[in-house]
């Protein structure tokens, strides 16, 4: 590709990542002159479902396989940073379930947060070398019912998570900056992952599985691969979720923030990572402003105001209305594109390295 | 056996011995065998029905045999999966094309690396040299659904020898194709073998182009071998004609 | 020997409630590969539709005090044009779409449907007195069992039975059976897909207004998302039973309902609240060594 300089061609690249980072920025820093402190918080909260809809996106987007039970790798990262940070002594009372180390222990909240998104990276990795050999249909159901087995177990294991009751007391480290830059941190994952050959195998077994097994790619292992992956963000924004709350419920990782996500993400257009992050973006700030219309606005000299509950209801329909009418999403899966024209066309002047080494053809599987 | 044989193919072959495929009792395949290296292009006709997708699907790992044996190389492949026959040197094109609509017809090639156990980086050199080779560098950003369907044809062979074959299969490459791009179809095919040091297995109604790029041709019927020789053997062949006469070749 | 025909019977009322929603979801997902969450509104809606809309604390009963003469049948109605309606406005429309798609859709109606209940009703649960008599335990060959349980058992075997015959003697029922097994296929076979589906949806509004009333007889609670459990278990029920076939949704339902039953029964007191994590592992491990269900539909295979 003589056509383009190096430069321009990383700066291509990785344009797709940089300008989603960018209009974020934007937001944190116009949100942050505003000096409102709820408006942060909301901002807060919509940068924690990014990073759970980047997660999910991992293995969705790239595989075109519905994952439905992500929400349980949120719920398995939140808690188990809870055990790792709460005070020995809460803990001692409270939790007595958990073993010695757990009780004694309080790690810093970074080691505690990749230890707990690890945890859910297991969870993922073992479940997804049990169910990833299935068809599609039976992988997302089986998503879906390992997150109700954790979520029931999880909501009934009283000694360890408090079962029903809240956990309170998680060290509150985390504000909208803090999220800022671990949603960086996770959009890089993301991205990275899907221009690795590994992401784009798995990209052509969601066009075409039959044609991407002629070709060598082992879906079953891809889809383990992306799999875990994804617990291990949406595990990351399951921690934050904690330490920016300060308290944790089993109820709230269940079916009403399953739809949220997941709206977000098909909302935005599934099959892109601009679809994900410009999914949560329109969803956050569509739910902000029926909230504010809620209390009321002033448009020209009349107040409108929306009974309370409307909100829900439009955005009910919204969603229902961008499913039906522009059902590969807001992006219709495609990055936000690089503003000084489409990549030149190749130019040759290369030698021909066209044979194909005799018999030395990999064979490992 | 063929003259290629005797041109010092070192035994690469790619051979199938004595294959049967039965579904729920009807024979799709009957013992057929076939055999071709790496220097030739090796035609396969037959009426419609006749077994000619299954022989490849069964080659590629998409069809388990009811009996026989396959080997590449050397190596028994038989029972593998297809994604490790595809790794193994082994390419296809589909009846169906499927390229993988969302993507670029770069992003096409480099898959076919990719999954071949290539970087990402390498395998878009590859990509690109092949794209080049092809004359088709200038669509190398399309995507794959955008483009016509004579041009799916050419990026359908293009990734098959993205993965670095030792050999590769074509099926079916220029049906659907106008004369002028049957031509165009026909010059890529023959530079196959000696651009890629690749075997061609190449299944094809139209026998225009089989009979203009082929070295050797297998005729088929019913899952059985008819015949075999060059081409001019095959068009003055009694058996082949009758083969033929209940289901006149379709020209597309 | 009392103990186990008691067991029993909870069991197979369990599995009736069940294997009713199944069937709801199983005819659905079978034509449209949607997975209709909404169905539990449909549910909720049935009981809802029983007392004066208003957002008062106490509900004043509307429907509810009919003799069940009318009761049944208006409820039935109301449910049933519910699911036309649901279908007609928001899956019409969607035909086509995958099934994340889908999903999200069905999501979608069911968050409407359920603040549409909060904006009337309000979120607050609210206690409903239908059918007291039913609730009341009746000598049962020498047992003695809530009324209910018996009403909800023969109500499945009715409507089972009912919608056996539907589906094996009439035209429509033929088409429904095709529709379900291979959509694409019956279509070019000429089954109308808008009157399938259209009768599809009126079926499973039927089940859910069933299921509806034995629902609330049995439990005296609204709430806007009181059928939510039950709509995961029945479509569980669905994957086990086979997706795509019908009887193995309803045979399904039945199945999980012995289960949980029993479950509940045999596990130590601390584990008993986690019955459902079992029925939840079961259901992965059918995935993973029968996708296709414990009663098998045919196998597909793709065509390369």
């Amino acid at each position: 590709m003589q056509a383009m300089g190096p430069i321009e061609k990383q700066l291509r690249r990785f344009w797709p990542f940089a300008s989603l980072a960018l209009i974020l920025l934007i937001i944190v820093v116009v949100v942050d002159a505003s000096g409102s402190i709820l408006m942060q918080r909301t901002v807060a909260d919509g940068l924690i479902k990014l990073i759970v809809v980047v997660g999910i996106y991992i293995f969705m987007g790239n595989s075109g396989v519905l994952s439905f039970g992500s929400i349980v790798y949120m719920m398995i990262g939140a808690y188990a940073t809870a055990w790792m940070t709460l005070l020995p002594n809460l803990k001692r009372f409270t939790l007595p379930g958990l073993p010695g180390f757990l009780i004694e222990a309080q790690l810093d909240p970074f080691v505690s947060l990749i230890l707990a998104a690890l945890l859910a990276a297991a969870v993922a990795f073992v479940l997804a070398l049990a169910i990833m050999r299935t068809n599609p249909i039976a992988i997302s159901i089986a998503t879906f019912a390992a997150m109700a087995m954790g979520y029931t177990i999880y909501n009934n294991w009283e000694r360890v998570t408090l079962g029903t009751s809240s956990i309170i007391g998680l060290p509150m480290y985390v504000d909208m900056w803090v999220v800022f830059y671990w949603a960086l941190v996770v959009m890089a994952i993301a991205y990275i992952y899907q221009i690795s050959r590994f992401g784009l195998a798995l990209r052509a077994s969601r066009e075409d599985e039959v044609a991407a097994r002629a070709f060598g790619v082992n879906v079953y292992i891809q889809r383990v691969i992306a799999f875990t992956l994804s617990g291990f963000v949406v595990g990351i924004g399951g921690v934050l979720h904690g330490h920016f709350l300060g308290i944790l419920t089993v109820n709230a990782f269940w079916i009403q923030l399953t739809f949220i996500t997941l709206a977000m993400l098909v909302v935005g257009g599934q099959n892109s990572l601009a679809g994900a992050v410009v999914g949560v973006i329109v969803i956050t700030a569509a739910t902000e402003i029926f909230r504010q219309m809620e209390k009321g606005a002033e448009i020209g000299s009349t107040l409108i105001q929306l009974p309370l509950g409307v909100q829900e209801v439009i955005l009910g329909v919204l969603m229902l209305a961008i499913m039906i009418f522009r059902p590969a999403g807001i992006m219709g899966g495609r990055e936000i594109p690089w503003p000084f024209g489409p990549p030149k066309p190749i130019r040759g002047g290369r030698s021909r390295t066209l044979e194909t080494g005799a018999g030395k053809a990999r064979t490992g599987d | 056996m063929s003259e290629a044989a005797t041109k010092g193919s070192n035994g690469e072959l790619l051979e199938a011995r004595d294959i049967s495929v039965h579904f729920e009792g009807l024979a799709a395949l009957d013992g057929l065998s076939v055999s071709l290296d790496r220097t030739e292009i090796f035609g396969l006709i037959g009426p419609n029905g006749s077994g000619k997708t299954t022989l490849v699907n069964v080659l590629t790992g998409f069809q388990k045999a009811t009996a026989g044996r396959v080997t590449l190389s050397g190596r028994d492949i038989t029972d593998w999966p297809p994604y490790r026959i595809g790794r193994a040197g082994l390419s296809r094109t589909f009846q169906a094309v499927r390229l993988f609509r969302d993507l670029s017809v770069l992003e096409n090639l480099e898959i076919a690396g990719v999954g071949h156990g290539l970087s990402r980086r390498a395998a878009e050199k590859r990509a690109v040299d092949i794209l080049e080779w092809m004359n088709f560098e200038h669509k190398a950003y399309d995507l794959a659904d955008t483009l016509p369907y004579g041009d799916e044809r050419r990026v359908g062979i293009g990734r098959a020898l993205a993965s670095a074959p030792q050999f590769v299969l074509l099926d079916e490459p220029a049906a659907g194709l106008t004369d002028a791009e049957c031509d165009d179809i026909m010059q890529l095919i023959a530079r196959i073998p000696a651009d890629f040091g690749c075997g061609v297995l190449l299944i094809e109604h139209n026998m225009r182009v089989i009979m203009g790029v082929c070295g050797r041709i297998h005729v088929i019927e019913s899952g059985q071998s008819v015949a075999e020789g060059p081409p001019g053997d095959i068009q003055s062949n009694p058996d082949v004609i009758r083969a033929y006469l209940g289901s006149k070749p379709q020209d597309a | 020997m009392t103990f186990v025909l008691q067991i029993a019977i909870d069991a197979i009322s369990l599995g009736s409630m069940y294997s009713l929603t199944a069937l709801g979801i199983g005819l659905i997902f079978g034509i449209l590969r949607l997975i209709n969450f909404a169905h539990g509104d449909f549910i909720t809606i049935g009981a809802y539709a029983l007392i004066v809309p208003a957002a008062a604390v106490v509900a004043t009963p509307f429907i509810g005090t009919w003799p069940a003469f009318f009761l049944i049948p208006a409820i039935i109605s109301i449910v049933i044009v519910i699911a036309l309606l649901t279908e007609f406005i928001a899956f019409r429309p969607l035909r086509g779409a995958n099934m994340a798609s889908l999903l999200i859709a069905s999501f979608a109606v069911s968050y409407v449907f359920q603040h549409i209940i909060i904006l009337i009703y309000t979120g607050r649960p609210k206690a409903v007195n239908v059918g007291i008599e039913l609730a009341q335990h009746i000598e049962f060959v020498g047992l003695r069992v809530p009324a209910i349980q018996l009403v909800a058992i023969g109500a499945a075997i009715t409507l089972l039975g009912g919608l056996a015959l539907f589906l094996k003697r009439t035209a429509y029922g033929v088409q429904m059976r095709a529709a379900a097994e291979d959509f694409e296929t019956a279509r070019l076979l000429g089954v109308r897909a808008n009157t399938v589906i259209a009768l599809a949806f009126a079926i499973s509004g039927l089940l859910a207004a069933v299921v509806s009333l034995i629902f609330i007889t049995q439990t005296g609670v609204l709430s806007f998302r009181m059928s939510l459990n039950l709509v995961i278990i029945a479509f569980i029920s669905t994957v086990i039973g086979g997706m795509g076939s019908l009887f193995g949704a309803a045979a399904g339902g039945f199945l999980v309902g012995v289960m949980s039953t029993a479950l509940q029964t045999v596990l130590p007191d601390d584990y008993k609240l986690t019955r459902d994590a079992f029925v939840f592992g079961f259901v992965i491990l059918v995935l993973i060594f029968r996708p296709q269900g414990l009663i098998v539909t045919k196998a597909v295979r793709e065509r390369v």
